[in-house]
């Protein structure tokens, strides 16, 4: 295999990576938008899916634009599917969202399952000042400390799986959930 | 599909435990289809194309629960979006078993596409269970791997068999092939204890 080639195939699964990534990311705020009724989580997520759609146009035209043996399609096509796939979960993580965001009045039997939750979202700005900024989150330890677990980062209009090894910079929207306890102690820390 | 479908009988379920269980299953589904795309594995593809019939199930369940909720047109109104998450998660299901079909209809994935992939999917293992590992002949309950390292163990393959999303009183045994997935740092620690070159199990 010529290192170019490889390149290129690097190139390809790193542009599907952030695919899948976003596509998974979008089913866990959609499903927590829905349990914990927050109008906000859902209106991210319909602005994930837009950015998924780009993701997937982009790799899919990297793919074909990649030039490769007609021995090599066939593993490539396989790829394909999974962006495919991809794009069909997203898509389904916003129809759930929708639900959300039509805001009718849920029927008391989806209120019970909604205030049975307990839980709230919380975004939560990091300042400066934190001691949050320059750690990654599994320096932070923000579930143990405040009972918050991260659902997902904002930065620069850009949305993070929290992943435990990404830093936290300056600036960046913390999205979590928990008890209604832990906000105050998340806020806290995030913005003291 | 071949086997034969059966009537699923109403009984008195939560709606909350039904989503819940949904969003689990359909997490599960797509960590199992990506995994069976990734290693390349059809049998495993074959598991998740029947845990399809889960979901389906669930999906029922769900709208039973709405119809008899629902006694006049506000119900339904206030209902309706129950009914759209049971179809969107049937939808998940179906997109995990795209996944699958790519390696049960022998299209594959590319060799170097898996090596990288498996280099930059941190979340997702597959192991062996060496015959001196600490993990072998405890229980799933005993290893408690989700509180010790965030690790959930999703498949054993034993004796030509998968056994999917194993219980709690699940004995783990040498020779055991372990699907697991969970932070990229604990995937490391539960590799190494798998392949015995960790012994011991911290608190």
């Amino acid at each position: 295999m010529h290192r170019e080639n490889r390149k290129k195939f690097e190139e390809i699964v790193e542009s599907f990576v952030e695919l899948k990534d976003t596509s998974e990311l979008m089913i866990d705020l959609a499903y927590s938008s829905l349990l914990l009724d927050s109008k906000e989580l859902a209106d991210d997520v319909e602005k994930l899916e837009e950015h998924v759609d780009q993701l997937h146009t982009d790799f899919e035209l990297l793919v074909l634009s990649s030039k490769f043996k007609p021995e090599e399609a066939k593993g490539l096509l396989g790829l394909i599917r999974l962006g495919v796939a991809a794009e069909k979960i997203a898509d389904a993580a916003a129809e759930i969202a929708e639900v959300v965001l039509r805001g009718v009045e849920p029927h008391p039997v989806l209120k019970l399952a909604i205030e049975e939750a307990e839980e709230t979202v919380t975004y939560t700005r990091v300042t400066e000042n934190s001691p949050l900024v320059n750690k990654t989150l599994r320096e932070a330890r923000i579930p143990e400390e405040t009972g918050m677990w991260v659902l997902a980062i904002r930065r620069a209009g850009k949305y993070i799986r929290p992943k435990p090894g990404i830093k936290i910079e300056n600036g960046d929207v913390l999205i979590a959930s928990g008890y209604a306890e832990g906000e105050e102690d998340l806020k806290k820390l995030a913005s003291p | 599909m071949s086997h034969p479908l059966e009537k699923i009988e109403y009984k008195p379920i939560s709606v909350r435990k039904l989503l819940v269980e949904m969003k689990n299953l359909s997490e599960l589904m797509i960590d199992l289809a990506y995994s069976a795309a990734l290693f390349n594995d059809k049998e495993l593809a074959e598991e998740v194309l029947e845990l399809e019939n889960r979901v389906d199930v669930l999906a029922y369940l769900l709208n039973m629960e709405i119809m008899i909720a629902a006694r006049d047109s506000k119900d339904a109104e206030a209902l309706v979006g129950v009914s759209v998450v049971a179809s969107a998660t049937d939808k998940i299901s179906d997109a995990a078993a795209d996944i699958a079909a790519v390696v049960t209809q022998k299209i594959g994935i590319h060799p170097i596409v898996s090596e990288i992939f498996r280099k930059v999917e941190e979340r997702l293992t597959r192991v062996k269970v060496y015959e001196d590992s600490v993990l072998a002949a405890k229980t799933i309950d005993e290893l408690d791997l989700a509180a010790r390292m965030g690790v959930d163990i999703i498949a054993i393959r034993r004796n030509k068999e998968w056994i999917i999303d194993p219980e709690e009183k699940e004995q783990i045994k040498p020779g055991d092939i372990l699907i697991a997935r969970g932070a990229p740092e604990g995937i490391k620690e539960f590799k190494e204890l798998a392949e015995a070159k960790l012994k011991k199990l911290e608190d």
